[in-house]
């Protein structure tokens, strides 16, 4: 029937039109719809029964142990520790990440002729792929071989071991991270600059708004505060799902310093094999990032009611 | 007033411009060492410049000593056919969304903006254990599939359908083109700037994707871009950092050109990943 | 449905089989045979091959290759279930003793000591040395053959060497020995690392085992069920281990770093796998003229070195296969086989004939660097495993390891608390 809604010419059909147009609707959603069923729904119950079982990778015998692997999760340092790592991770990246991207995107904007050349190069490292970039880091920042250690030696910082000091570690990891989407959270500010329109700032002048910052602070700031939800939410999202930089640089270490969620995650599910622990590990970060697109949905929702 | 606006404007220069030498500093450093030669890679600190120009011998061997080619093309077999599935599913589901009134349409769209939360980490653990039940681990096949659906792309496609002109389709059916005729040579069509947005947006992700094919892929035969560099690095396989860097500026250069070239679409493509 | 062809074939060939039972006369045996690492191909694809050309009437057919001994493992102990064996597999030394066990109690795997002494009274010891040969016994009997071995070995830095005043045509063979040759490089070139023992990144406990080892230690009791390093011989590992930092001027960096490091001869002397003396060589190009030694070993009588590799073994149930399988797995650990291997690995050779002029004596004359592996043959003991939670094992005694080696930890508290935790991993496992 529905081959038949879709395929066939009009006179070759009979039903009622609107029939006619469920049916075609039906079709077409049909395989995309298949795949949500397969490839996110059946999943996800699965991991929910999952995460209640001892089930390891091979296994001959599963049992149900209910909430037990929850329980351990809480209990257990490594999850702790990567928990707290990617929060302070997070910390770090969002600061830098969007009121860096904003004093790029507002020195960017204010240039003319030399406007996009700014743009391609901090927006280069974005398109790059982070896994070869990252081998480039491991190099720059080895501590007798790499440039960045006799260089930050020379400004005054001492001999650094940027990714071997549990101390630093992580904020090296943080500023790579930056690095890498500066550009991006740039390029979202631009479009927000380039829509203030020019008379706001012409009112604010009138209303004896002088110099550069009394302006961004009466004008800019304001109208980017929707642009700045969204790229924070962005952000913290993306920060939150560090893991690239952890595999190829640091491997979680030195003691831990660089677990992260998403790492411990893969070395549960993919290096241990405990699987229903792991299934119970994803059902929680799917809860945080639940909760953070909630927020960004309420804070989209705001947005749209106050434009 | 003059020497005010003078200043501000050297100030903003050279902080843009530090900025700018922080950023394109790692690739300035592989490029450089992807030109130099094997005795002077490391302790290269203070004298940046190769003493001679070793770019040749590297990039042979990255090219023709290292799995760096054949990662780059089973990339490029991913990319393609993830996009592939991706459009014919989504494009006339998203259609259907937007326009057709089909039972169940409510639930679906609710499902799509739920799933847009859903990252590959979430379902990869069942999807492992489907696929290794399968025997199907470590083919193109289990690279692809989880990203066969994109709820993505169908939230994206179905806001772009419902500003479609209604008369257009009404006229359309009434000229007794049938629906399928309708989306293929009418909506499609015009949706083309939303679909080669959006293929910027699959294309990057999926060929800079570690975490899924970290897990699924075992043989060299079926690395991905970021897997060919990683084992090249690994120390089992090469030794010589010249050729590894010239490794990675393949891998890197075809979305880097990308952008330079088509930069408007390129960036459009990708900042709608922000919506995600 | 029979032809008359077929008829008479079969009966020729049962009385043949009849009038010489010897393999010859058995047509087209074909092996199932499955190994991990794909990479493994390069050499198990010649080793077939040269194998079928000495028997023609076998025929060997690998199966889709796994991707690591712990994928090799869960798949046999599935194929176990579901009798769907391969004739031949080649398994991990460290997953031998458990799939040997589980597959002897259900009449799977054959164990091999009858095999070997059909095979005359001198052959084993005329092939193999016992340490070696001990590595496929489980629980007393010889269930796997050797095939492939790789212990760590030094690599070092002769000009570093000399400058410290050591020789570089001698390199200590006691621990006590590389301690003072470190300390001493450390002092002549203060910017360099006199050692790295870089267990504070290596990417298994290979290294850590082997610290343990050499003393005459092992980690686990020989039932394999309890933790056995935390006694003497660990807390003489460790204390070696913190020493590495403070006399010698190790530094805790990472893997790939330290092996850059001593490829640009800021590194005395490093430890390694023997598999990665090309890209060792290759790394330090024409910088300095690289050297390897055995790993030094404190106590001649119970040290030795822990062994990665594996061993064949062989599940086929048909006796004609079986035969056929004991063909294989002896031609794999022959010499002309292990020249095959080795020559492409690096690895050790696990059998003595393998030494002689005609297969590897004259490599090993050409490459002198790669024949440190050889002479440590009959120093191999077991790469020993925890168990299912191996892998969970490793990271957290690595993260010990680095603390007592940052001086976070002493060495008598960190090995208690190493001790410990691995006992508390192995109970939940």
């Amino acid at each position: 029937m529905a081959f038949a809604a879709v395929f066939l010419p009009r006179a070759a059909r009979s039903a009622s039109p609107d029939r006619r147009l469920a049916l075609a609707g039906a079709a077409f959603a049909a395989p995309a719809a298949l795949l949500l069923l397969t490839i996110l729904l059946a999943p996800l119950v699965v991991l929910l029964l999952l995460s209640l079982t001892d089930y390891r990778l091979g296994a001959v015998a599963v049992r149900w142990v209910g909430l037990a692997n929850y329980a351990e999760m809480f209990s257990d340092p490594v999850f702790r520790r990567a928990i707290r790592n990617t929060f302070l991770y997070v910390a770090f990246v969002l600061p830098a990440g969007v009121f860096g991207a904003l004093a790029v995107a507002a020195l960017v904007h204010a240039r003319t002729r030399t406007r996009s050349v700014y743009e391609v190069i901090y927006f280069l490292p974005v398109t790059s792929t982070l896994v070869a970039m990252a081998t480039v880091w491991q190099f720059l920042l080895h501590p007798t071989l790499g440039p960045v250690t006799p260089l930050l030696a020379s400004l005054g910082f001492g001999r650094l071991d940027l990714l071997n000091d549990p101390d630093l570690a992580l904020v090296t990891l943080a500023v790579i991270g930056v690095w890498q989407m500066l550009g991006f959270n740039m390029v979202l500010f631009l479009a927000g600059l380039s829509a203030i329109p020019r008379d706001l700032y012409e009112a604010a002048a009138l209303d004896g708004a002088a110099g550069a910052i009394d302006r961004f602070l009466r004008v800019t700031w304001p109208m980017l505060g929707p642009t700045t939800m969204f790229v924070t939410i962005t952000t913290t999202i993306s920060a939150f799902k560090v893991f690239d930089t952890v595999v190829v640089l640091t491997r979680g270490g030195p003691l831990g310093a660089t677990d992260t969620l998403l790492y411990v995650l893969y070395l549960e599910g993919f290096h241990y094999f405990r699987t229903g622990y792991a299934a119970a590990m994803t059902v929680i970060v799917l809860a945080f990032l639940c909760a953070l697109s909630l927020l960004q949905a309420r804070l989209i929702e705001r947005r749209v009611h106050y434009a | 007033m003059r020497w005010r606006a003078l200043l501000a404007w050297a100030l903003s220069h050279l902080m843009l411009a530090t900025g700018a030498v922080l950023m394109l500093a790692p690739f300035v450093w592989m490029l450089l060492t992807s030109i130099r030669p094997a005795e002077e890679v490391f302790g290269a600190v203070f004298n940046p410049i190769p003493s001679r120009f070793a770019g040749v011998e590297n990039y042979a061997q990255a090219l023709f000593a290292s799995n760096v080619p054949r990662a780059m093309v089973n990339g490029a077999v991913v990319c393609l056919g993830i996009l592939a599935v991706q459009l014919a599913t989504a494009l006339p589901a998203a259609y259907a969304l937007a326009r057709l009134p089909f039972p169940g349409r409510g639930m679906l769209f609710g499902l799509v903006l739920f799933g847009l939360t859903i990252p590959i980490q979430v379902p990869a653990l069942p999807l492992y254990l489907a696929l290794a039940e399968t025997g199907l681990l470590d083919t193109f096949f289990a690279l692809m599939f989880p990203f066969f659906l994109t709820v993505f792309g169908l939230f994206l496609f179905r806001q772009f359908f419902r500003t479609y002109p209604e008369e257009i389709l009404q006229a359309a059916r009434l000229d007794g083109m049938g629906e399928f005729e309708i989306v293929w040579r009418l909506a499609v069509p015009a949706a083309l700037p939303a679909i080669g947005a959006f293929s910027v947006f699959s294309v990057v992700a999926h060929w800079n994707d570690l975490y899924w094919p970290l897990i699924v892929v075992t043989s060299t035969e079926r690395a991905t871009p970021p897997l060919g560099i990683l084992a090249f690095r690994d120390a089992e396989t090469g030794g010589n950092y010249g050729a590894l860097m010239a490794g990675a500026t393949l891998i890197t250069a075809p979305l880097v050109v990308a952008f330079l070239v088509a930069r408007r679409g390129f960036v459009r493509g990708l900042t709608m990943t922000g919506l995600k | 449905m029979l032809t008359r062809k077929d008829f008479l074939l079969g009966t020729a060939a049962a009385a043949g089989a009849l009038a010489a039972p010897a393999v010859r006369a058995q047509a087209a045996v074909t092996l199932d045979v499955l190994h991990a690492y794909p990479s493994f191909a390069r050499f198990f694809t010649p080793v077939a091959e040269e194998f079928m050309k000495a028997n023609p009437g076998i025929r060997v057919s690998f199966r889709q290759i796994l991707p690591n001994y712990d994928e090799l493992h869960q798949a046999l102990l599935r194929g176990a279930l579901t009798n769907q064996l391969p004739d031949v597999a080649f398994s991990g030394f460290n997953r031998l003793p458990e799939l040997a066990r589980t597959l002897s109690a259900r009449n799977q795997i054959l164990a091999l000591d009858t095999l070997i002494a059909g095979e005359g009274a001198s052959w084993a010891a005329e092939n193999f040395s016992p340490r070696m040969l001990a590595l496929g016994k489980v629980d007393g009997r010889q269930y796997g053959m050797p095939f492939n071995a790789s212990s760590p070995i030094a690599y070092y830095n002769p000009e570093l060497v000399a400058r410290a005043g050591g020789d570089p045509d001698r390199f200590p063979d006691s621990w006590e020995g590389v301690i003072a040759l470190g300390a001493a490089i450390k002092r002549a070139v203060p910017q360099a690392m006199g050692v790295s023992y870089y267990i504070n990144s290596f990417d298994s406990d290979w290294l850590w085992q082997a610290l343990v080892q050499q003393g005459g230690g092992r980690m686990l009791s020989a039932d394999g069920k309890s933790v056995a390093f935390g006694g003497e011989a660990g807390l003489a590992a460790v204390r070696l281990a913190r020493r590495f930092v403070t006399e010698c001027g190790m530094q805790l960096i990472g893997a790939d770093q330290n092996r850059q490091q001593f490829a640009t001869g800021g590194t005395g002397i490093i430890f390694d796998s023997p598999a990665r003396l090309a890209v060792i060589t290759n790394l330090v190009g024409g910088r300095f003229p690289l050297r390897t030694a055995p790993f030094p070993i404190t106590d001649k009588v119970n040290g030795g070195v822990p062994t990665g590799g594996n061993a064949a073994v062989i599940m086929a149930s048909d006796p004609a296969k079986r035969r056929a399988a004991w063909e294989y797995v002896k031609f794999s650990a022959g010499p002309l086989a292990q020249k095959i291997a080795v020559e492409m690995t690096g690895y050790l050779p696990v059998n003595l004939k393998a030494l002689a002029p005609e297969f590897l004596g004259r490599f090993y004359e050409q490459n002198p660097n790669a024949r440190s592996a050889a002479l440590q043959m009959d120093r191999s003991l077991p790469w020993e495993d925890y168990g299912a939670n191996g892998p969970r094992i490793h990271r957290v005694q690595q993260e010990i390891l680095t603390a007592i080696m940052r001086g976070d930890l002493t060495p008598e508290a960190g090995l208690a608390r190493m001790v410990r935790e691995t006992e508390a991993l192995m109970r939940t496992a």
